[in-house]
């Protein structure tokens, strides 16, 4: 188990290519599917041999998915927390399901683009994400995956409730459609907390994680879908993509009002940000984050020659807690932590000169 | 500030959420936030305070006799439910149907399903088929004003029920060939 996450962590999810469109500032999307088994106890309740047979039919399924027949299947029980951890920094698995437990799985497709989560709190929840704003087509692969696994297997479903799932929060639909925004100029000028309450007067979630003293940690923002009933699957990945778009034009147009008013401060910022990243000698995450949160702008505005989009992204996920020890291949502790993130994140950008 | 979860160290872990105008904040220590998984992290795209709070808040719902039975499948009666926040089986969606109706208009609105259907399964059921249709009616008739006719739908949706739950009932009993004709 140990190898397969070190061949994990010595390459990159496919989605942070930043390939997609918008991918400056959209830094992915997501759709996440919850389906429950008809003849299955849900598994907040479950005993043991039923998440067992759950589990055995559903990876059946897995076995017979064109998506997802060459995919790995990682047991949460073999691993240590640490491991479990890593999985969750890459986005492929939630906080609950780093508490491990048995027969919960994560079946995980090469690229990362596709993966399941096997008796988290569905018996499935399928995930697809993709670089930059294209959530539709996220949602019509996530969509086929889930045509193909559905061949053989009975989803518990209501007409007039759709599909059913442990949470009522997640009913209908099933999904949660998001985009995660990077958006250090509406954070610099302020205008995020306005924006981010207009938003949710629409019915759609907004929320960030900022950290003591800043506004952000990172400037990362995410916008999701609140209800999954009542409306097609179409209609709320339209919502989603719609108002996405708005605050992608808001960001854009806060970018250049930026780079107009005054290019030398800018400058100054990104390249200060640069000399610290390129020197330092041991660097926490929260200041990895909001440094290469600038370089990340400055690669957008064209003020750092010789980087792009794709090297930013992957640094972001290169320098996480766990992804640090698993490549590393032990367990490390805060101060010996902080001395490699700075070593990565010199090493990468020395290797850019 | 002190921390949300423990009430003891300082809080230095802030989150911040909007639902529908509504502005939530979750602010915790060092200590809880890892122990929370939401420390030292690069955004979590599952994490949702809501989830997070869902165990700290019960749900409040009205009472009636739905309250003493027990879901036939996997046992639960509602007050369990409500406690843990979390429904059982896909049976309990029948067997506390009045309530999950209170609670999920609250949650979701006033509203049906109208997205994907299963291929097979239970839409197989011609009966089944026609409440569906019949919702979405429905469903159309009050977005447009259509009281009259919406009413009649209702009643209409009504007598199907009726048939499809004494229906339900004969072939809960012979369970043993429903799964292996499933299978």
């Amino acid at each position: 188990m140990t190898m397969i996450l070190q061949k994990m962590a010595n390459s990159s999810s496919l989605w942070l290519k930043a390939d997609g469109p918008e991918a400056g500032i959209v830094f992915s999307c997501r759709v996440r599917l919850a389906r429950n088994l008809e003849d299955f106890t849900f598994p907040p309740w479950a005993k043991d041999s039923v998440m067992k047979d759950a589990s055995e039919r559903i990876i059946e399924a897995v076995s017979k998915s064109d998506y997802l027949k060459q995919a790995r299947l990682i047991d949460m029980n073999e691993l240590s927390s640490t491991e479990r951890r890593f999985l969750l920094e890459r986005h492929l698995v939630s906080v609950e399901f780093t508490e491990g437990g048995n027969y919960r799985f994560l079946v995980v497709e090469k690229g990362e683009m596709m993966s399941l989560m096997i008796n988290e709190e569905d018996h499935l929840r399928l995930q697809v994400i993709l670089s930059g704003l294209q959530l539709m087509e996220t949602w019509r692969l996530s969509n086929r995956v889930d045509d193909q696994l559905e061949e053989n297997l009975n989803y518990a479903f209501l007409p007039q409730w759709g599909y059913l799932t442990a949470c009522p929060t997640n009913v209908g639909t099933g999904m949660r459609a998001s985009c995660m925004l990077h958006l250090p100029a509406l954070t610099t000028t302020r205008k995020i907390g306005d924006i981010l309450k207009s938003i949710s007067k629409l019915g759609l979630v907004a929320r960030g994680l900022y950290g003591e003293g800043t506004e952000s940690e990172g400037d990362f923002f995410q916008i999701s879908n609140q209800v999954t009933l009542g409306l097609k699957e179409e209609e709320i990945v339209d919502n989603v993509e719609r108002v996405t778009r708005q605050v992608v034009e808001q960001e854009k147009k806060a970018r250049e009002v930026l780079y107009k008013r005054n290019k030398t401060q800018l400058s100054d910022e990104m390249g200060r940000a640069y000399g610290v990243l390129i020197n330092a000698h041991l660097m926490s995450s929260k200041e990895a984050m909001n440094l290469l949160s600038k370089l990340r702008f400055g690669v957008y505005l064209d003020l750092l020659p010789g980087f792009n989009m794709r090297i930013l992204n992957e640094l972001f996920f290169l320098i996480t807690p766990a992804q640090l020890q698993i490549k590393e291949g032990k367990e490390l502790n805060p101060f010996s932590r902080d001395e490699l993130r700075a070593r990565v994140i010199r090493e990468k950008l020395s290797s850019l000169k | 500030m002190l921390c949300q979860i423990c009430g003891k160290r300082k809080a230095t872990f802030h989150f911040k959420e909007v639902i529908n105008a509504e502005e939530r904040e979750l602010h915790l220590c060092e200590v809880c936030a890892k122990e929370k998984g939401l420390s030292e992290s690069f955004f979590i795209p599952s994490f949702s305070l809501s989830n997070l709070m869902a165990g700290l808040t019960e749900l409040e719902l009205p009472v009636s006799e739905e309250v003493t039975a027990r879901c036939p499948h996997c046992g639960l009666d509602y007050a369990q439910i409500r406690k843990k926040g979390k429904i059982g089986c896909s049976l309990c969606y029948q067997t506390f149907k009045d309530y999950l109706a209170v609670l999920l208009e609250k949650i979701q609105g006033k509203v049906y399903h109208s997205g994907k259907v299963p291929k097979k399964g239970k839409l197989e059921d011609k009966k089944q088929r026609q409440i569906y249709k019949l919702r979405k009616d429905l469903e159309e008739a009050i977005r447009k004003e259509e009281y009259e006719k919406a009413a009649q739908l209702r009643d209409e949706i009504r007598a199907l029920e009726t048939i499809r739950n004494t229906h339900h009932a004969i072939r809960d009993t012979s369970n043993d060939n429903d799964s292996s004709e499933n299978g």
